[in-house]
């Protein structure tokens, strides 16, 4: 990645331009073409730097309910275990981490007590019962726009 | 469905469930969302406007995969943070470029870990970053909660029926 690319990956995340043109109005910005522009968003995202294009929808606004959840999985148990939530559609964010509380997850659903019941049944069908559920009540910062 | 999502019209549901996707990498993107959602595109910019003027849309644009965009160190850091002080913790952690999430939660990790932060560095920077942030909060207990292996990486679909 070029400085070129850091300023377009930059633009791109934080301020995309709402027109029908929008790499042509990011290529003023940054002295270059349009058509430059374009294509090296179509190699990031070939790269995979881009993941997507698209919404990113606030979960408050929207009035679901959220949750961190660690587990404490024993390794024999773990595929099952991660097989088991990886099938949750409100499972977005799934990791293994340096702790014995081994693999964290983010669960959102329409409402608390449909979070609550999806950790029973994933209790109940995996045998895994210490999961822990950290809501959040204080929101200082959610960003995952970089600075690159 | 949470009982905002039923606030929103039909046509803007339309369009919220193809924006949650991925749009594609066409030059013309609002387009492609107008013909997918079919309804034109002067519709689709208005809405996506109207999204983030109410606060429904967080943001429109670049989703990054920061490892491949060389923020390579990474970790979740959890902070135990006397109650009285979380205000300032959250507050100052929040400020910092390195802190993509920063969340008070309850109940807290083992009892004492209450503040949970996303933090990001490049290669071989996050120990320091780490450090600098202790010190400055005046907060010693807290744990690098690294991850090992990603099982799941998604963007959430609340629209997709």
């Amino acid at each position: 990645m070029d400085d070129l690319d850091k300023s377009i990956l930059t633009i791109l995340q934080r301020d995309f331009p709402l027109e029908r043109n929008p790499f042509d109005v990011v290529g003023r910005k940054l002295g270059v073409s349009g058509e430059e522009v374009h294509l090296r968003v179509v190699r990031m995202k070939e790269e995979g730097i881009i993941r997507r294009i698209g919404g990113i929808f606030d979960r408050e606004a929207l009035d679901w309910s959220g949750t961190l959840c660690a587990a404490r999985v024993p390794e024999d148990r773990l595929d099952d275990f991660v097989s088991a939530v990886n099938a949750l559609p409100g499972v977005t964010h799934n990791y293994r981490r340096n702790h014995e509380y081994n693999v964290w997850f983010t669960l959102l659903a329409p409402s608390r007590e449909e979070i609550d019941s999806i950790l029973d049944s994933i209790r109940r069908k995996t045998g895994v019962d210490d999961i822990i559920d950290m809501r959040a009540v204080r929101t200082f910062k959610i960003n995952a726009a970089f600075d690159l | 469905m949470g009982e905002n999502t039923e606030k929103l019209t039909e046509i803007e549901k339309r369009v919220a469930a193809v924006i949650e996707t991925d749009v594609g990498d066409s030059a013309d993107p609002f387009r492609k969302i107008a013909k997918r959602a079919g309804v034109d595109e002067s519709t689709v910019l208005d809405i996506i406007r109207s999204f983030k003027e109410r606060g429904v849309l967080r943001r429109f644009g670049a989703v990054i995969r920061h490892r491949r965009a060389g923020l390579t160190d990474n970790a979740m850091v959890v902070w135990a943070v006397p109650e009285e002080a979380i205000e300032h913790a959250g507050r100052l952690l929040a400020g910092r470029p390195e802190v993509t999430h920063c969340y008070e939660r309850t109940p807290p990790f083992l009892g004492i870990y209450n503040l949970f932060t996303m933090v990001h560095g490049r290669s071989g920077s996050l120990k320091d970053i780490v450090a600098g942030l202790s010190s400055e909060l005046d907060v010693q207990e807290f744990l690098v909660l690294e991850s090992l292996e990603e099982f799941k990486k998604e963007s959430m679909r609340y629209f997709d029926t």
